[in-house]
């Protein structure tokens, strides 16, 4: 029954996909509602595959196509798959309900209906390859995926920032395919098979070549730093469904990927866990840095993700190293954490983009500092967001806590048992994380603060209103599956037969209520009821002003300038004075620049070293006849050669 | 759930709310000795929160719904995080209660709100306030987490309940290690309730405040419930050390007269360090906010060098 109901939902989306494609040349919105509701159908019935095979069933296996021998379209859901389908199907419907409305709003008339479809195709291309048996049909779908999520990108293409933005994810996305592609015939050159089975346990030259290229294809996709850029340029450019999806699913595919190698084929050494945890550690730090510094919305959200992402990476880390120093428990309990929290982050990210997109929406802007005030204007998008600013900040009871608090154990508890030197660096790596999720806390304290606290700064956002209700409910529900995720994490982990070490939210969540019920009903009976409204005081300026409040960038100033070093900005301060002493200040230039490290230090000299490379072989192709029968006359005689010597 | 563990919550949360202003007058009184003042009486902090108790709330016309939910969200979060850390009794330790690391964060939920709520009337003493705090609190969280590292590294638990039974069963041998660990609490006590050299809690200057900064706008009802609980704050972080390196008068099995005895002792201990807060206060001065990086960094390196001694001992 659940292969039926896999193969109807794939079907689903399909149409989803030809349907609008059929009729493109029509601008009705009933065509897009009804792309969007086969999306939405369809990730009804994958998330009933996907919650029947995870408590309980069995493996899913079937072969849907076989055009040659020794290659076949087969699929295989197991509990890893299943739990990918699950996110899957839980950002996609949320999703596709919020851009039923928000795809309206979007310009482009009939193109409109290519979106909805394009978006269909991005899902199902999602969905086949977490559900792959094989690695070649993984590749071709992993290539599926990356070619559907260009279009998407590329949707409102008659912008410049958004043709750089394509072109900058283009190249990336592909650079990533070719990685995967490198590493799958690297495993094939060393199996013969193209089956995701055991690939011995002797790590050989050819399996760790295999492993790199693998790693690097997934790092590239996944955002990881230094792989990163696309992401803070691919998503505040595309329409908002779309960085949901990207950010909330897309990301997780490499997730997948990466855990689909590592517990089926390879068999890890312990510096592959030392290499996965410090790349993790490293985009986790240097992701929400990044992030408290940009003051583009959708910029922001998508420098989280890449701290989120190297949290991810960090629990699946931690779990090769552990499973290879002999402690099956913790290597478990890591990663739990680690799936755990790409579940939770496809969830919070992608509300918080979709709040994010309704506040653009609003006020036609990105940048933080002309918005303000939005909670009394938007109420409902407000608490929306702040659910899940609280979940990405990693609070109790929220379902970030939970996943983040696993994670925490597995160290804790890792440090009385290993080795010395790791425990030195397992030392390190807690720091940064805690360094991280203390970041990201006052990452977003900034962002709801200066979105939807005090004075709105412009006219838009005084004059901003709440978005129709399709646009609250899709959200509406992500937060709260990240509410119920907080609290039933314990019970849901039992039920799934894992038994871990994990407070019981649910009890904290009742003490919580608890208390605030009993210091309401004191504050009742003791507490003056008393109320007034009365301008705050500004320091004698006759009313209050939008300009005299703290601004985003003043609100990480003082981070700014303690991780100047990191920020590398350089500030440059040239006066001129009419007197030799310096006193009277005549004029003067002053200028802030922010460097783009890894831009500037390693991918424009890649792209540079690319073009030399490129201009120096085409001078070979000169468009002359006479020097194209000279190859070929210089390649018959090679060819002779070569014959007859061997 | 046992009948003694509901005991424990009712007790524990009752001890704290009553000692909790008493702490605060007490290290206000010591400033003040050391400073030649008489200072305020010890019941000082009493009657201020039933003053402000009686007062009527102002909310600026901008403010929403953040800065009403906030005092008792933050109350709530620290009464709960309370329930963390014994005081006088350690029961058994059910449902996770006692989870150090969900303590830090029920402690970071309040902090949360509190910045949100600094950042709501709209001035910008309170925004200066948020920022300060959320950018301290990020730079001190590496040495915090590890100083609980060492903890749960040198009692070989997680929760608090065991790490306090395990140090009654040991009796009053205070181990080195323990007195190093004492230290780095010490500093983190100091940051985390705002305290000189990092913040000053009598100042109402923007030059120097934090944490006052962020509850300027606070008022009446709402001021007092902000006021009791960074007071519980303080008592949590106290108790914490104070039970860890001298459990004496700790009881594991309910007895009234043992609790009594508990409940003494415990004030005894908590008022011998709340005079050695006000002495370490009065004794420098308040350092330049971008100095403090660096007081955090020698911080994180002594808590790194406990657990590498400790690791390779």
């Amino acid at each position: 029954m659940e292969a039926g109901l896999f193969l109807i939902a794939v079907g689903l989306l399909a149409a989803g996909f030809i349907i609008p494609l059929v009729l493109s040349g029509r601008d009705m919105r009933i065509v897009r509602i009804l792309a969007l509701s086969c999306t939405i159908l369809a990730s009804l019935f994958l998330g009933l595959v996907s919650a029947f095979i995870l408590f309980g069933g069995d493996a899913l296996a079937f072969t849907a196509y076989q055009p040659f021998y020794g290659f076949s379209l087969s699929f295989v859901i197991d509990r890893l798959a299943a739990f990918f389908l699950l996110i899957i199907a839980a950002v996609s419907a949320c999703v596709s309900l919020y851009a039923t409305e928000y795809g309206e709003h979007l310009g482009g008339e009939s193109r409109r209906n290519l979106f909805a479809g394009c978006i269909n195709l991005f899902i199902l291309a999602m969905v086949l390859v977490v559900s792959s048996a094989n690695t070649l049909s993984f590749f071709f779908f992993w290539e599926l995926m990356a070619a559907s999520s260009f279009i998407l990108v590329m949707y409102e293409y008659d912008r410049p920032e958004t043709r750089k933005a394509g072109i900058f994810y283009f190249i990336m996305t592909q650079l990533s395919t070719l990685f995967v592609l490198f590493g799958i015939l690297a495993l094939s050159a060393q199996t013969g098979s193209f089956a995701f089975s055991a690939a011995g346990s002797v790590a050989t030259p050819l399996l760790v070549v295999a492993f790199l290229s693998l790693f690097v294809g997934f790092s590239i996709k996944g955002g990881i730093i230094p792989f990163h850029k696309w992401l803070p340029y691919a998503h505040p450019a595309s329409p908002t469904p779309v960085s949901a999806l990207m950010s909330g699913v897309m990301l997780k595919i490499a997730v997948y990927g990466l855990v689909r190698f590592l517990l089926d084929v390879f068999s890890p050494d312990l510096w592959w866990g030392i290499l996965i945890l410090l790349c993790g550690s490293l985009s986790a730090v240097l992701g929400v840095i990044y992030a408290l510094k940009e003051h583009d919305i959708k910029g922001m959200l998508a420098y989280s993700s890449i701290e989120n992402i190297g949290i991810i990476f960090m629990g699946i880390g931690l779990f090769v190293i552990f499973s290879v120093t002999g402690l099956p428990l913790l290597a478990t309990m890591s990663l739990l954490g680690a799936l755990f929290h790409s579940l939770n982050h496809a969830l919070f990210k992608s509300l918080l983009f979709l709040s994010a997109g309704s506040v653009v929406h609003a006020t036609h802007t990105r940048d933080i500092e002309q918005m303000g005030g939005l909670a009394r204007r938007m109420p409902w998008t407000s608490a929306l967001f702040f659910t899940g600013a609280v979940a990405i900040a990693a609070l109790p009871p929220l379902n970030g806590f939970a996943s983040e608090i696993l994670i925490y154990i597995a160290i804790f508890s890792s440090i009385t048992v290993v080795a010395p030197l790791l425990k030195v660096l397992l030392l390190v790596c807690l720091a940064l994380f805690a360094l991280t999720s203390a970041l990201s806390a006052a990452c977003f304290v900034k962002a709801f603060g200066s979105v939807f606290l005090a004075l709105p700064r412009s006219a838009e956002s005084a004059g901003a209103e709440e978005v129709p209700p399709a646009m609250l409910i899709g959200p509406g529900i992500l937060a709260l599956a990240c509410i119920f995720l907080g609290l039933c994490a314990y019970q849901l982990f039992l039920l799934a037969g894992f038994s871990v070490p994990l407070p019981d939210m649910l009890f904290v969540g009742l003490l919580l209520l608890l208390m605030t019920v009993l210091i309401g009903i004191f504050l009742y009976f003791f507490a003056s009821r008393a109320e007034r409204t009365c301008e705050t005081w500004g320091c004698g300026t006759p009313f209050q002003q939008a300009s005299a409040e703290y601004t985003g960038h003043g609100f990480s100033e003082p981070l700014d300038i303690i991780f100047s070093s990191i920020y590398r900005t350089r500030i440059r301060n040239e006066r001129v004075f009419f007197d030799q002493k310096n006193c009277i200040f005549r004029e003067g230039t002053a200028e802030i620049r922010l460097m783009k490290v890894f831009e500037e230090y390693l991918y424009l000299p890649l792209a540079r070293f690319a073009v030399r490379t490129a201009t120096r072989i085409s001078r070979f192709q000169n468009g002359c006849l006479d020097t194209y029968l000279l190859y070929v006359f210089i390649t018959v005689i090679a060819v002779l050669l070569f014959l007859g010597w061997f | 759930m046992t009948y003694d563990f509901i005991l424990y919550l009712a007790i524990n949360t009752a001890i704290v709310l009553v000692t909790a202003p008493l702490f605060v007058s007490l290290i206000k009184k010591v400033k003040a000795w050391t400073q030649g003042r008489q200072g305020p009486s010890v019941f000082q902090t009493y009657y201020t929160i039933a003053k402000l108790l009686k007062k009527e709330v102002i909310y600026a016309p901008t403010s929403s719904r953040i800065m009403r939910v906030t005092p008792l969200v933050n109350m709530a979060a620290v009464l709960v995080a309370a329930l963390f850390v014994p005081l006088v009794f350690v029961p058994e330790p059910a449902f996770g209660i006692g989870n150090i690391i969900l303590f830090l964060y029920l402690l970071a939920l309040a902090r949360f709100f509190m910045a949100l709520a600094g950042l709501d009337a709209g001035s910008s003493f309170g925004g200066m306030g948020s920022s300060r705090e959320m950018s301290l609190s990020a730079i001190i969280e590496p040495t915090t987490i590890i100083v609980f590292a060492a903890l749960a590294f040198v009692f070989k638990t997680l929760n608090i309940f065991d790490m306090f039974a395990h140090s009654v069963a040991s009796g009053a041998i205070t181990t080195p290690i323990l007195i190093l660990i004492g230290i780095s609490l010490f500093i983190i006590l100091i940051v985390e309730t705002s305290r000189i050299p990092v913040d000053n809690p009598e100042t109402h200057l923007e030059l120097t405040m934090i944490h006052e900064g962020m509850i300027l706008e606070q008022s009446g009802r709402n001021l007092a419930l902000m006021e009791l609980s960074a007071a519980v704050k303080l008592t949590l972080l106290m108790a914490l050390l104070v039970n860890l390196i001298l459990p004496f008068g700790l009881i594991t099995t309910l007895t009234l007269t043992g609790l009594l005895i508990a409940a003494v002792l415990f004030i005894v201990k908590g008022v011998v360090l709340a005079g050695v807060i006000g002495l370490f206060e009065s004794s420098m001065a308040k350092m330049r906010f971008f100095q403090l990086p660096s007081l955090f960094a020698m911080a994180f390196f002594f808590s790194t060098l406990i657990i590498i001694i400790e690791v390779f001992a």
